[in-house]
């Protein structure tokens, strides 16, 4: 496999986190080597945040996405959004919460770019504003492919509290179901 | 060597190590981005039978630390530049009464708060000389996710060999950053801990600070009927203050010594793609990880770099720095900060002309801007 790199921004305190730890640790667990990284502002909550995923057969060494080698990126802040595009290369895929980030006619020509509404289908549709995150993983998986659907959702469902194990296979489904009718648009 | 994969970031591989070497103490403040090996530290030590205590500043949290460890346990603090600065007088005071300590010092930019989100390697001339006087300091630097946790393993014990505090640089990215790490098991690391030196005879013919000239104190651990006096004036054999002349030189020449007459115990370095190398890059921390892409770019590119990585910062493998710069003509130090290791570089090689590649803006050195600079030279 290719190296695949994923960007995941938003603002401190959504969750965009656990989303990069997911995959790392996913990937880890088929044999390959995955990392996260995050950067964030010392404003805690509301800060713009970044998380790049790193995956790759091969070892590993620089833990960054290099701007303008990300081959996928989510994002659900108009703040972040504008920030960081710039990592995203040409004819990359962009997944955004249309309520809460719209991209320019530039960024049309430049990426192909998927709008999803994240944050509305895991508060309306699985009840729980928390599982964006996962709904987000959801959606970069089922886009990008770089692991297998089963051995994600078990990695994912290691890392969240049993009680929340039913509502969080209903934000992935969910999630999964949303990207594939976005991508036969 | 039997290995377990574990997945995490290198803050809390840092807390794993320190309960694995058998650190049973833990006093501290929390400070971004070192935070998280205390809250760590909060969940492991009390499994083992071990303290964790949230003292009310940095000074309190280190002085708490070296209590533990005047009492005879393996202890830790952990913090950032600015907790460093604050902690930097109790650090002279272990330094003089010899009472051995893990300080992991996890990188932001400074000075002052700086960027305290961000990463830096500004504090690498702070952990030569943090305190006032002389001493020499040990400071070990992680270069991975498996060195977060295997150096420091290697500073308690070394803390415990040589019975003064041991530096262990992060810096933000390898502190926060998650993934695979390499460990070796629990029953390894407990297999090479060598606990500090005691005395055994009787309690009226012991002399903590009456040692060779090149050795630590033998500080046996409290309660147990020996008695001593801790001070950081200049003391006698029992650790009282004096101020008789040839009692002072010998006690602060045996600090300096005690380190380096014995630095082949300390030097520990990477060398990645030296052999044949004409352009040699030196680079520590999580910049190292940044230099081993570039030169993968480069040598695709028909450019034959390497790197040296020291990863005991202080002493300096001075020698072997010497060595590959009187063999290689360019040589680059790339660094998050401006030059405070290629000050040590030029000093060790004695050359001037040495490059330097500097980042201070809290950002990351991409592979790409390593390669660029070095097509420059």
């Amino acid at each position: 496999m290719a190296r695949t790199l994923m960007r995941f921004t938003g603002v401190g305190g959504q969750g965009v986190l656990l989303a990069g730890e997911i995959f790392a640790a996913a990937k880890i667990k088929t044999g390959g080597n995955g990392l996260k990284t995050a950067t964030y502002t010392s404003q805690v909550r509301g800060g713009p945040t970044v998380v790049d995923i790193t995956l790759d057969d091969d070892e590993i060494y620089y833990p960054y996405a290099n701007d303008g080698e990300i081959n996928f990126m989510l994002s659900v802040a108009q703040v972040s959004y504008d920030q960081f595009k710039r990592g995203v290369q040409e004819g990359g895929t962009i997944v955004v919460d249309p309520n809460l980030v719209k991209p320019s006619d530039e960024d049309r020509k430049k990426c192909n770019i998927i709008e999803i509404p994240i944050i509305t289908i895991a508060k309306e549709e699985v009840g729980n504003v928390i599982t964006q995150s996962v709904v987000a993983l959801a959606i970069a998986n089922t886009i990008m492919k770089p692991l297998d659907r089963e051995v994600l959702i078990e990695t994912m469902l290691s890392k969240v509290p049993a009680k929340v194990h039913d509502v969080n296979k209903v934000a992935y489904d969910l999630g999964e179901k949303y990207a594939n009718e976005a991508m036969k648009k | 060597m039997a290995t377990r994969e574990v997945i995490s970031n290198g803050n809390e591989l840092a807390a794993l190590a320190a309960k694995d070497a058998g650190c049973r103490f833990f006093g501290g403040y929390p400070i971004t981005p070192s935070s998280e090996i205390m809250h760590e530290m909060s969940d492991l030590m009390p499994e083992v039978g071990g303290a964790c205590i949230q003292m009310e500043d940095e000074i309190a949290g280190v002085a708490a630390a070296i209590g533990a460890g005047m009492s005879g346990v393996r202890t830790m603090t952990a913090t950032s530049g600015p907790g460093i600065s604050l902690k930097a007088e109790n650090l002279g005071l272990a330094q003089m009464t010899e009472v051995p300590l893990v300080v992991v010092n996890v990188m932001r930019g400074g000075p002052s708060t700086g960027l305290p989100t961000r990463v830096s390697q500004g504090d690498v001339a702070q952990a030569k000389n943090p305190s006032h006087g002389d001493y020499k300091s040990i400071t070990l630097c992680a270069g991975s996710l498996s060195e977060c946790y295997t150096e420091t393993v290697r500073a308690f014990n070394l803390a415990d060999r040589f019975m003064q505090p041991v530096f262990v640089l992060l810096d933000e990215t390898l502190g926060h950053m998650h993934g695979k790490a390499m460990l070796p098991t629990e029953e390894e690391v407990a297999a090479v801990i060598v606990p500090r030196k005691t005395f055994e005879g009787p309690a009226e013919e012991y002399f903590p600070y009456e040692c060779e000239s090149d050795q630590p104190a033998v500080l046996n651990p409290m309660f147990k009927g020996y008695r001593y006096h801790f001070t950081g004036l200049h003391h006698d054999k029992r650790g009282f203050p004096t101020e008789e002349i040839e009692t002072c030189r010998k006690l602060i020449q045996r600090l300096e010594d005690k380190v380096e007459l014995h630095k082949d115990e300390l030097e520990s370095y990477e060398e990645f793609n030296t052999d044949d190398a004409e352009i040699l890059l030196v680079a520590y921390g999580s910049v190292s990880l940044a230099a081993k892409e570039a030169i993968r770019h480069l040598r695709a590119e028909g450019i034959k770099a390497g790197l040296f990585r020291p990863i005991t910062l202080w002493p300096s493998p001075a020698e072997k720095m010497k060595e590959l710069a009187d063999r290689i003509p360019k040589v680059l130090c790339v660094e998050l900060n401006i030059g405070q290791y290629r000050d040590e570089v030029q000093r060790a090689t004695g050359r001037l002309d040495i490059d330097g590649l500097f980042k201070v803006n809290g950002r990351p050195i991409s592979p790409y801007e390593i390669v660029n600079k070095v097509k420059e030279l």
